[in-house]
């Protein structure tokens, strides 16, 4: 069977896929041709109002049919109403074999197992997590499921990869005629930007909204000239689920150890001067991380030029406070952010492919210096998994991993060396998420962990002199001392996952899981 | 000379702490088969701990075992199934209220240690001093056997049996720190604070560390990972404190050079008792090597 | 049938229950938990070599692990086995 360039076995064709391109290495594949785009249509002063009774209407109005491809965003996260409402709609008017495109899903969606079992939605593009991801490891969907990054998403669209026929935009906020805002209402989330792409290029764009008001709205995240329907639902999510209440930094010791490494590693590498850019995202290691920089920004009169990514209202404190003098938002994590994008012009709303796409003429990621992610696994040649559980059930989406990782300058992965007994460094990884070729460094609690490609950091830190470093031979032998051997996963030989990397060439596939 | 900062207790049978107390780098460690193991637990405890202390990896920490009172019938079942193994560096006992207790304790060790064919001594003595007599005994209780290599005065139960209670401005142990750091000085002992229960009180915590190094206390007790670097951060000197100890260091060494008996740094007489604390605030700045420090 | 325990169910702990069995009958072993998907077989080599060390031939034993490591394991089978055997009580 062919390989990729990492070993990885990837068959020259997957059926419900069709023909692969093997990942050859970071920037192997070059984009040829013109960007794709939507079926043109026409409006005339004739139709001053584009709102539709019901979302029925709205998906008759849109001319969904059988076999289509629907788009969705996930700004209103564990809170959203709009993805199951319409897929029930859809049921219910007897459309079948849908291929599901959305940004992400989340445990509210698990709704949705009943209409895969149905026959409703045939495919998934996007992640698959909880339950819908164990159903899928198990074989329970005919199509494997795509797995694309925040980046490599729009550039699937952009490039006429994924057609978009009906692009369905939960809007908070929403006029008649269909300009629409995410930082206002009672089910406010903040920034749109996952879902620009998709209403610039599908063929019909619904918007769906539980403040409509009248035109024009402002201000304005998407305007009317996208959006084809606009129709009210009671409401389109749960606030409760949409943002989470303040974030706080983590009290959890092995957490601060390993987030106080981290940010020495950071505060040694040579980025570390004045305009520094980062993105820390909302997880308990990088937010302390944060709060750990601010300290050395603050010791060492240090300013930043940008946060980017997922916005807490930690970074808009930095902000506030200057210590950024920017944050570049796709998606607004709590209130804080929320209040903050509406207000603060320097708190600026990017979209998906603003923010990652590898194929257009230039990402912000591009401008990162350092990223913080995390990891379920990491192997010798710090390549990443971030999509498998240990067990090797599909259970997690790329998000921007790939894309940070890729476009920043000190790409350092932060974990536990142990969860439980399951380690995070292996000797090669279950499934290839992020090569090693665009990751620098890991961070346990065991210390600091440098890619040998990395030679200048390894100096770096030691002229620093505070920052621990162990080798990734060692880090691999401690685990194995610890852990013991591990049993291998037992699969099928079917694939019911593909991993592309973000330039649409596959890094990895994974396999149905065997019946215990 | 041994820094003690920071001596993190770790409960008795939880593998979690056990196995992970050494990654937060205190500069001592305190596996607990007392106060915080369950009467119905203190079996399996000592199991876990034998196991641990056999795999034995706790980074640079100086490790010991705080057994249970003299007064119960574990403490000598943990010293039989712990000390021969070689790996403790110290046991922590509780409730010392007198020389005959740490009498009591040395003569245990030694036969134990002897038994198992370890250098006798090697095990040192922690005292923790947690009644009211514990404390008017200091001094006695320090120099009962050579092994007593620190004294601890005790929080709660010491309140309790002084018939008060911890205040946050910790008025009634004023006067008993500075007893226990007299004698313990006088004895040549370290002395090392009790612990801060509020552990989510960075700033009490560290205007308390101040006070008790100010007081010439070692270090202290600690019940959470999170008190550490606070508690180093305190007990480190700053940078000015390690430029004009360098500074001392360097004038005495050229003094005794050239043959002079005393010189001066930056206007101030330079005599024996200033080297010895510029020497000191370079050990504890971590700017000496062991052994170096006695020069 | 007698019936003894050691450990908890917290993290990178684990909760061993055995219990006698007939002569003859062997070890009958139960894993659950966090790491069975990847550990059965340490996880079981770890509770036989210490069974093995205390010389027990016949015991029905479960373990409900929620992420410890071999030395953790061991050393909670010892503890429920010397409990079982009424051994020291503390």
């Amino acid at each position: 069977m062919p390989k990729n360039i990492l070993g990885r076995e990837i068959p020259e064709f997957i059926e419900g896929y069709g023909k692969t391109l093997p990942f050859m290495g970071e920037h192997a594949r070059k984009p040829e041709g013109n960007r794709a785009g939507p079926k043109l249509r026409s409006t005339f002063n004739d139709r001053t109002s584009k709102v539709v009774p019901d979302l029925k209407a709205a998906i008759a109005a849109s001319g969904l049919k059988s076999g289509m491809t629907v788009s969705f965003h996930h700004h209103l996260r564990n809170g959203d109403f709009v993805v199951n409402a319409v897929i029930d709609a859809c049921s219910e008017m007897g459309i079948r074999d849908l291929t599901l495109f959305p940004t992400a899903l989340f445990g509210v969606h698990k709704k949705l197992i009943e209409h895969i079992k149905s026959g409703v939605i045939r495919r998934i593009m996007g992640s698959v997590n909880g339950p819908i991801g164990q159903m899928v490891s198990e074989g329970g969907m005919e199509v494997p499921v795509v797995l694309r990054s925040h980046g490599g998403r729009p550039r699937a669209v952009v490039s006429g990869d994924v057609r978009i026929d009906v692009a369905f935009v939960a809007a908070p906020t929403a006029d008649a005629y269909g300009n629409l805002c995410g930082s206002q209402g009672k089910s406010a989330c903040g920034s749109l930007g996952y879902a620009f792409t998709d209403a610039m290029f599908a063929d019909c764009v619904v918007a769906v909204t539980d403040n409509l008001v009248p035109f024009p709205a402002a201000p304005v995240s998407m305007p009317q000239f996208h959006v084809d329907i606009v129709t009210v639902l009671d409401s389109i999510g749960d606030p409760a689920g949409i943002v989470s209440g303040t974030t706080r930094i983590t009290r959890d010791p092995l957490r601060l150890l390993i987030s106080k490494y981290a940010s020495r590693l950071i505060e040694a590498s040579p980025y570390f001067k004045e305009g520094i850019s980062f993105q820390t995202g909302a997880g308990g290691i990088s937010l302390a991380v944060t709060a750990f920089m601010k300290e050395a920004m603050k010791k060492r009169e240090i300013r930043g030029s940008f946060g980017l990514g997922g916005i807490t209202g930690y970074f808009v404190d930095l902000l506030k406070e200057g210590y950024v003098e920017k944050l570049m938002d796709v998606q607004s994590f709590d209130l804080e952010a929320v209040k903050s994008i509406a207000e603060n012009p320097n708190h600026i709303e990017i979209s998906a492919d603003w923010y990652a796409n590898p194929w257009n003429a230039g990402a912000v990621v591009n401008m990162l210096d350092v990223v913080i992610l995390g990891a379920t696994e990491m192997d010798r040649d710090f390549n990443v998994n971030v999509n498998t559980e240990a067990d090797g059930a599909l259970l997690h989406g790329i998000g921007g991993h790939q894309d940070t990782a890729a476009g920043a300058k000190l790409t350092i992965i932060s974990q536990p060396l142990l969860r439980g007994r399951i380690p995070c460094v292996v000797d090669q990884v279950y499934s290839v998420t992020t090569p090693g070729e665009v990751v620098d460094a890991l961070v346990t609690e065991y210390g600091v962990t440098i890619n040998p490609r990395r030679k200048d950091l390894v100096d770096a830190c030691q002229a620093a002199g505070n920052v621990p470093l162990v080798t990734m031979d060692e880090l691999v032998a401690r685990a194995h001392e610890m852990c013991g051997p591990t049993d291998p996963v037992e699969t099928e030989d079917r694939i019911i996952g593909i991993i592309e990397w973000r330039d649409g060439t596959v890094i990895d596939v994974v396999k149905q899981l065997k019946k215990k | 000379m041994r820094l003690r900062r920071t001596m993190l207790y770790l409960p008795g049978n939880n593998p979690n702490m056990l196995l992970r107390g050494h990654l937060f780098n205190p500069d001592g460690l305190v596996l607990d088969l007392e106060d915080a193991v369950a009467v119905r637990e203190k079996d399996a405890a000592r199991i876990l701990i034998r196991d641990v202390l056999k795999r034995g990896e706790f980074g640079s920490c100086e490790v010991t075992v705080r057994i249970n009172g003299l007064d119960t019938e574990y403490w000598r079942k943990d010293l039989e199934a712990l000390v021969p193994l070689g790996r403790l560096d110290g046991v922590r006992a509780p409730k010392v209220d007198d020389a005959a207790t740490v009498k009591q304790l040395d003569e245990a060790l030694s036969e134990i240690e002897s038994k198992a064919g370890l250098e006798v001594g090697r095990t040192k003595i922690f005292c923790l001093l947690e009644t009211a007599r514990g404390i008017f005994n200091t001094y006695d209780i320090a120099t009962a056997s050579p092994r007593v290599t620190a004294v601890i005065p005790g929080g709660e139960d010491l309140t309790a049996d002084l018939r008060t209670n911890r205040s946050p401005e910790g008025t009634e142990l004023e006067g008993i720190r500075r007893n226990v750091i007299v004698a313990a000085r006088a004895a040549g002992v370290d002395a090392l604070d009790t612990v801060f229960p509020r552990i989510t009180d960075d700033e009490g915590l560290r205007k308390e560390t101040s006070f008790i190094k100010q007081l010439g206390f070692d270090g202290k007790s600690v019940i959470h990972p999170n008190q550490i670097p606070i508690i180093h951060e305190v007990f480190t000197p700053t940078e000015k404190e390690i430029e004009r100890a360098q500074k001392i260091i360097a004038a005495a060494k050229e003094a005794a050079e050239r043959g002079l008996g005393a010189v001066q740094v930056d206007g101030r007489m330079v005599d024996a008792p200033v080297v010895k604390r510029a020497l000191f605030t370079l050990t504890r700045a971590g700017l000496l090597e062991e052994g170096q420090d006695n020069a | 049938m007698k019936t003894a325990q050691a450990g908890t169910v917290e993290s990178m702990d684990c909760l061993v229950t055995v219990s006698e069995a007939e002569p003859g009958t062997g070890i009958a072993l139960t894993l659950a938990g966090s790491s069975v998907a990847r550990f059965s077989r340490a996880m079981e080599k770890a509770v036989r070599a210490t069974l093995g060390e205390l010389k027990i031939n016949d015991m029905t034993v479960l373990v409900q692990d929620n992420g410890a490591l071999d030395i953790v394991l061991k050393a909670r089978v010892e503890a429920a086995v010397s409990r079982l055997n009424g051994g020291e009580e503390a």
